[in-house]
């Protein structure tokens, strides 16, 4: 992941919000999804994304689906009812801390 | 182009081949990797699938897939707690609440009857440990022979079926026994000792026979590929 110190922390959020608009997806989707979104900028790597995934999934956030696709089982993730409403909080607080970031980095020099 | 089923084939023998054991995340990665293969071919459709899946695994890291297997084992060991907490619950909640205080009440009057021979509290304790390594043998041994039968692991299984981070807590009654030493011990180290032992045949009890005996529920719902395979 590009600069992933800076990103690393909002991974879930990033998910999550993925997940809140595109229904269910699954891994390998949510990578490419990003990259294009991001248009290549931001990079999801596989080491991150699934421990994540994993983790939202133990802790109620998701819930899993499969389906036999391509001769092959296929995981998809979802968020459920506690999840959405997580994600409403976490995108505000994701915005607050985007909002005191640039507050700080490009402070107001005219008062 | 798609994958053929002699290659996902190779793709879940390709995860065995480095350290994933568990089925559940085999099966991930493997569609994981069969996508990010294809996607490939559609670029380069030159490329060999050994030459593609090699290019793929490189984006893992020098670890592989073992921080994703490793993260997934504490995720799914954290549900497991969960699991046993929520169990818990239930001995203290209206009714069973009556019938856990009762015993521990219970267990308090013998201690304080019993109060010269504390070998008989030590007793107890001893007699838990040996039911709790018993039973977990007997698990695991059960657990075992239908993994051989089915040819599948399941992380969630092996955590239910023995290898639990709660066989930890062996360790506390081992401690408290040791700690015993026959002097005149006050009513209310008596009952912390009834409301620990209580705790401890609760917990040995959801471990080894509550949760296995709904362990198929369980699966089933952290996998819905469970049916599919099985």
């Amino acid at each position: 992941m590009k600069n992933s110190q800076l990103y690393k922390g909002s991974l879930t959020t990033i998910v999550m919000k993925l997940l809140e608009e595109n229904g269910r997806m699954y891994g390998y989707e949510i990578t490419q999804k990003v990259k294009d979104i991001t248009k290549g900028e931001l990079k999801i790597t596989e080491g991150a994304l699934y421990p994540a995934l994993h983790k939202l999934e133990a802790e109620g956030v998701l819930e899993v689906e499969v389906e036999n696709v391509d001769n092959r089982l296929r995981k998809y993730y979802k968020l459920t009812e506690k999840g959405s409403a997580e994600t409403i909080n976490r995108l505000a607080e994701l915005e607050d801390f985007i909002r005191n970031m640039q507050t700080l980095v490009q402070p107001k020099l005219d008062y | 182009m798609k994958l053929n089923a002699e290659q996902v084939e190779r793709l879940y023998a390709f995860t065995r081949q480095h350290y994933v054991e568990y089925y559940d995340l085999q099966t991930e990665l493997v569609d994981h990797l069969a996508n990010a293969i294809e996607e490939q071919w559609q670029q380069n459709p030159k490329l060999s699938f050994e030459e593609a899946l090699n290019i793929e695994f490189k984006k893992f890291g020098v670890f592989g897939f073992m921080e994703v297997v490793e993260k997934r084992q504490v995720a799914l060991n954290k549900k497991y707690n969960k699991l046993v907490l929520n169990e818990m619950k239930v001995f203290f909640s209206v009714p069973k609440i009556i019938g856990t205080f009762s015993a521990i009440g219970i267990v308090f009057y013998l201690l304080k009857f019993f109060q010269e021979g504390l070998e008989i509290a030590q007793g107890l304790f001893g007699i838990l440990i040996v039911v709790f390594i018993i039973g977990l043998a007997i698990l695991s041994r059960r657990n075992k022979k239908n993994t051989r039968q089915t040819g599948k692991k399941w992380l969630l299984k092996e955590i239910i079926f023995g290898y639990s981070s709660l066989a930890g807590l062996i360790n506390l009654p081992i401690q408290l026994a040791l700690r015993l030493n026959g002097k005149h011990y006050s009513d209310s180290s008596l009952i912390l000792f009834s409301l620990l032992l209580v705790l401890l045949c609760l917990t040995t009890y959801i471990v080894l026979v509550l949760i296995p005996s709904q362990a198929e529920k369980h699966l089933k719902e952290t996998y819905p590929e469970y049916e599919f395979v099985n």
